[in-house]
C-alpha cells in the first residue's frame, strides 16, 4: 500500500486527485439538479458515450505527447462506419468488413503521416485537409444516405453484453485503455513518443527514427478512429456519413483535461481516461438537466478553454517546482528580492 | 552627459545553474566597459537583465541612480537601454528606415506612417556616421556589417543612453571593424555608457577603458585596461592555468591499427575532406566556427548528405544515412548544442542515459526489462554525475553534469568512434578537467576519439594529433610535438599568400 502511494505520488498524484474531485463535484451537482443522474443505468450510458471518443482520445493523447495532432479522426470514424455497413450489405462477413474498414482507416493515418513527415506540413493543417477529403468520401460512397445494417453479427458487436451486463464496446474500450496505457508507459515505443515530443532533434541524434514513430502513431490513431466508427455503426444499426462531427474535438479536450501538455512530451493514458469520464459526465449531465443543444456547444468550447488554461497553470507550477527542486538539489538558496 | 548604470548584488537563477551570483559594479559615461569571461560565465545573462529580457532574482539595478525594474525589453528601450546582439534583430524584407524606426514609426496627421520624415531622419543619422546607406533600401541587400550599423542606428534614433554590444565583430572584416570602432568612439564621446562583450583580446585593448571579468556567474574584478596585461586578464578569467590540468593526462605513444578512414568526402558543406584515425587515438579538429568541422561529423553521422567520397570503418566501406544507422556502425556523437541537440528535457536522468541503448533492453513484445536503473547507477558512479537519484529530470542538473549524462548515453552504446563537439562549452573548470580525464580514458580503452574544439589550450592539451579546417577543407595537420597556437591559427585563418591557386 505504501509503495502504491509513493508510486501514485510520482505520477502526478495531485493532478489526478484534482480530476477525481472535479468528477465527484460534477456528479453531486447534476444529481441535485436531476436525481436520475447518479443511477447505474446513467453511469453505463456515460461509459457507452465514452466508447466512441475514448478510442480516439487514446490515439490523440499519444500524438499530442509526440508533438503531433489529428483533426481527421471524426471523418475517418464516419467513413469507416459507412464502409463497414456497405460491405455487410454486399454480403461480406461482418468481421472481414470491420477489418477492411479499420485497414482503410490505417491508410488515412499513413497519408497523414506522409504529409507531416515528407511534405513537412503542420499536423493541424495536414489533418484539416484529410478531414475534409475523407468526409467527402464518406458521403460519396453512400450517396449521402445512411446505410442500414442488417447483418446480425455486425449488430451484435455493438450490442453484445459481456457476462450479460456490460456492453462489448465498453469492454473493448477498457482493454484499449489498459493495453495502450502499458505500451505508452512501459515499452521502447512509448518511451520514444515522450522523447520525440520533448526534443525531436535530440531524439534523432540519439538514434531514434522520428519518421517511423510518426507513421506508427498516425496509423494507430486513424485505425482506432475507424474502429470507433465501426462500433458506432454497429450500435446504431447504420453507417452514417454525417456521424462523428467534432469527435476529435472531444478527444483533444479529454486529453488536455487529463494532463497532456499541448507543448508535447508530457501526458498519460490514465489521465486521458479520467479526462474522458469528466467530459462525458459533463455532456450527459447537460443533456439530462435539459440544456438546449446550442448551449451545450458553447459549454463544451468553454470547457476546452478551461482545460487549456489549466494546462498553462500546470506548466507554470511544474517550472516552479523544477526550479525549487533544482536549487535544493544543488544546495542553493534563492535570494530574496529587494525592491 | 553624466549617465550611469549600477548593479547591486544582482543574482539570476536558472534550473540547474546560478547564472549570476551577487554582481555589483557601477559604470559611467565616457568609458567603454568590456565584459570578459568564458562561455557561460554570465556575460549574456547580465546583458539580458540590462535590457529587461530577464528579471533579476535578487539585487538592484539602477540607471542614473534611480532604481529600475524592467519587465520587458520594450520598457528598457523606452528608458534608453539598447543591446545590439550578434544575431541581428532586424527584418530583412523591410527598408533601412523601417528597421531603424521599428515599432516606433513616425506618424502623420491621420495615424498613417510618415515615410518622408522617417527616411529623412534615417539619412541624417547615416550621414552623421559617415555611412553610405540609402534609407529606402531593403536591409537584406546590405552587407552584414551595414546590417549591424542599422542596429546601431536603431539605438541612436531612440536616443539610447546605454548601449551594449554583444560580440559585434564576430562576422565583420577588419575594415568594417574600424568603422564600428569609430562609431563606438563617437557614441562614447556623446556621453553614452558603452558595454562591449568580446572574446577578442586585441579588440578589448583597442576599444575598452575598463575590463569587467566574469567567471562562473561571479564578478572577479573590474580592472583598467591600460594597466593590466593580457596574461593577467586570462588568469582572472580562467582562475588557474590550464597547463596544470593537461599535464599528467595519459597518452598513447604509438598507433598501429587504422580504425576509420574518410576519403575525399564531399558534402554541401565540406570539400573533399580526407583523414584517418587510429584505435586509441585522440584526433583534434581545430578551426574557426563555420570552417566545416561540425559539418564533417554530421556527414559521418548521417545527418548531412554525402555527394561523393568514402567512409571506411575497419576496412569496410559504409554509408550511414541516419544517426540511427551510424549508431549501429558504432559511431557516437556528443553534439555541440547541449540544450537543442542533446537534452531530452521531460525525461529523467535515467531515461536520458539509456535512450540510445534501450533497444538492447527490451523483451520480445517491446516492453522494457528490468535493469535500466542498474545501468543508470553504473554510469552515475563511473562518470561521477552529481544527482540525488536517477529519477531527477536532467534539467535539474548543472551544465557539466548534464553534459556527463549525454556522454554516458553514448558510452553505453560501446562506440568504436566517439565524436565530441565542443565537449566542455559552458561548463566550469573543475568539470572540464574531469572531462579531459574521461576522454583520455576512452582512448586508452581503444576508442578512436574525435574532439572538435575552438579553445586552443584545450585542443592542444588533449589531442594526439590535430587537423585544422578552413572553409570546408583540411588546411593543416599537426603532430603532438609540433603543436602551437600560432601554427593552428595560421592554418585556421585565411592568409593572402596561401590563396595563390
Amino acid at each position: 500500500m505504501g509503495a502504491l502511494i509513493t508510486k501514485l505520488k510520482k505520477s502526478d498524484f495531485a493532478e489526478k486527485i484534482t480530476l477525481m474531485v472535479a468528477m465527484v463535484i460534477l456528479v453531486i451537482v447534476f444529481t441535485y439538479m436531476n436525481p436520475n443522474y447518479a443511477t447505474s443505468a446513467n453511469m453505463t450510458n456515460i461509459l457507452v458515450a465514452c466508447s466512441l471518443a475514448g478510442f480516439v482520445a487514446i490515439g490523440e493523447t499519444m500524438l499530442i505527447i509526440a508533438n503531433q495532432n489529428d483533426l481527421s479522426a471524426g471523418s475517418v470514424a464516419a467513413c469507416a462506419g459507412v464502409v463497414a455497413a456497405l460491405l455487410t450489405q454486399l454480403g461480406v462477413p461482418a468481421l472481414v468488413s470491420i477489418a477492411i474498414a479499420v485497414l482503410l482507416g490505417c491508410v488515412v493515418g499513413a497519408v497523414n503521416a506522409s504529409l507531416v513527415t515528407f511534405l513537412k506540413l503542420q499536423p493541424f493543417i495536414a489533418t484539416l485537409a484529410t478531414m475534409s477529403v475523407v468526409r467527402g468520401f464518406a458521403y460519396i460512397l453512400c450517396g449521402g444516405k445512411a446505410v442500414a445494417v442488417s447483418d446480425k453479427t455486425f449488430r451484435m458487436v455493438g450490442s453484445y453484453k459481456v457476462f450479460g451486463i456490460i456492453s462489448l464496446p465498453i469492454v473493448l474500450l477498457l482493454i484499449a485503455f489498459v493495453v495502450l496505457g502499458l505500451v505508452l508507459a512501459k515499452t521502447h515505443f512509448g518511451r520514444s513518443i515522450y522523447v520525440l515530443g520533448g526534443n525531436g532533434y535530440a531524439a534523432r541524434l540519439a538514434g531514434l527514427n522520428p519518421t517511423s514513430i510518426t507513421f506508427k502513431l498516425h496509423i494507430l490513431q486513424s485505425g482506432l478512429a475507424a474502429f470507433a466508427g465501426v462500433l458506432l455503426a454497429a450500435r446504431m444499426n447504420s453507417g452514417q456519413p454525417s456521424a462523428c462531427v467534432g469527435l476529435e474535438f472531444d478527444a483533444i479536450t479529454a486529453a488536455v483535461l487529463g494532463g497532456t501538455a499541448f507543448t508535447g512530451g508530457i501526458g498519460t493514458i490514465f489521465g486521458t481516461f479520467l479526462g474522458m469520464l469528466l467530459l462525458q459526465g459533463f455532456n450527459t449531465g447537460l443533456n439530462m438537466i435539459g440544456v438546449q443543444i446550442f448551449w451545450q456547444e458553447v459549454a463544451q468550447g468553454t470547457l476546452l478553454v478551461i482545460a487549456l488554461a489549466f494546462d498553462y497553470y500546470r506548466k507554470r507550477m511544474r517550472d516552479k517546482k523544477l526550479l525549487a527542486e533544482s536549487m535544493e538539489t544543488r544546495g542553493i538558496k534563492i535570494p530574496k528580492l529587494s525592491k | 552627459m553624466g549617465n550611469s548604470v549600477e548593479f547591486r548584488n544582482i543574482s539570476k537563477i536558472f534550473p540547474g545553474v546560478k547564472a549570476l551570483d551577487d554582481i555589483s559594479f557601477k559604470a559611467e559615461s565616457g568609458q567603454v566597459y568590456a565584459f570578459l569571461g568564458e562561455n557561460g560565465a554570465g556575460k549574456s545573462t547580465l546583458l539580458k537583465i540590462l535590457n529587461g529580457d530577464y528579471q533579476p532574482d535578487g539585487g538592484q539595478y539602477l540607471i542614473n541612480d534611480m532604481p529600475i525594474r524592467f519587465q520587458t525589453p520594450k520598457e528598457a528601450l523606452a528608458h534608453g537601454v539598447s543591446v545590439i546582439y550578434q544575431e541581428r534583430q532586424i527584418l530583412l524584407d523591410m527598408t533601412v528606415a523601417e528597421n531603424v524606426f521599428l515599432g516606433d514609426w513616425p506618424k502623420g496627421k491621420f495615424g498613417e506612417i510618415d515615410f518622408e520624415a522617417m527616411n529623412q531622419k534615417t539619412k541624417e543619422i547615416a550621414t552623421n556616421f559617415g555611412l553610405d546607406i540609402e534609407p529606402d533600401m531593403k536591409v537584406g541587400m546590405l552587407s552584414i556589417a551595414h546590417q549591424q550599423m542599422v542596429e546601431i542606428m536603431k539605438a541612436v534614433v531612440r536616443d539610447s543612453k546605454i548601449i551594449a554590444f554583444d560580440e559585434p565583430t564576430a562576422s565583420l572584416s577588419d575594415k568594417e571593424i574600424d568603422i564600428l570602432f569609430e562609431i563606438i568612439e563617437r557614441l562614447k564621446q556623446e556621453g553614452k555608457v558603452i558595454f562591449y562583450v568580446s572574446h577578442r583580446m586585441n579588440e578589448i585593448a583597442q576599444i575598452a577603458q575598463k575590463v569587467i571579468v566574469f567567471k562562473d556567474g561571479t564578478l572577479v574584478d573590474v580592472v583598467d585596461q591600460a594597466t593590466t596585461s593580457e596574461d593577467e586578464l586570462i588568469r582572472l578569467m580562467v582562475g588557474r592555468s590550464l597547463g596544470d590540468i593537461f599535464n599528467g593526462l595519459p597518452h598513447n605513444e604509438t598507433f598501429e591499427e587504422v580504425l576509420l578512414e574518410v576519403d575525399e568526402m564531399l558534402t554541401p558543406y565540406v570539400n573533399k575532406v580526407s583523414f584517418k584515425i587510429h584505435k586509441g587515438e585522440i584526433l583534434g579538429f581545430a578551426g574557426l566556427v563555420g570552417s566545416g568541422r561540425t559539418e564533417t561529423m554530421n556527414a559521418l553521422f548521417g545527418l548531412n548528405p554525402m555527394y561523393s567520397g568514402k567512409i571506411i570503418l575497419e576496412g569496410e566501406e559504409i554509408r550511414p544515412k541516419s544517426p540511427a544507422e551510424a549508431l549501429e556502425y558504432g559511431f557516437a556523437m556528443v553534439p555541440e548544442d547541449r540544450k537543442m541537440q542533446g537534452i531530452l528535457p521531460n525525461i529523467s536522468v535515467r531515461g536520458n542515459i539509456t535512450i540510445s541503448m534501450l533497444k538492447k533492453l527490451i523483451n520480445k513484445i517491446g516492453f522494457i526489462k528490468n535493469g535500466e536503473e542498474e545501468i543508470a547507477q553504473e554510469m552515475i558512479q563511473q562518470l561521477n554525475i552529481k544527482t540525488p537519484n536517477s529519477d531527477k529530470l536532467i534539467l535539474q542538473l548543472s551544465g557539466g553534469n548534464q553534459q556527463k549524462v549525454i556522454l554516458a548515453r553514448w558510452l553505453k552504446t560501446n562506440p568504436k568512434v566517439l565524436v565530441l563537439d565542443e565537449p566542455t562549452k559552458g561548463i566550469d573548470v573543475g568539470a572540464k578537467s574531469e572531462f579531459y580525464r574521461i576522454i583520455t580514458e576512452c582512448a586508452q580503452k581503444g576508442m578512436a576519439v574525435i574532439v572538435i574544439s575552438s579553445e586552443l589550450p584545450e585542443i592542444i592539451g588533449i589531442s594526439d594529433r590535430i587537423l585544422v579546417m578552413r572553409e570546408g577543407r583540411i588546411s593543416g595537420e599537426l603532430l603532438r610535438k609540433d603543436f602551437s597556437e600560432e601554427q593552428i591559427l595560421k592554418y585556421a585563418m585565411a592568409s593572402p599568400d596561401s590563396e595563390a591557386v
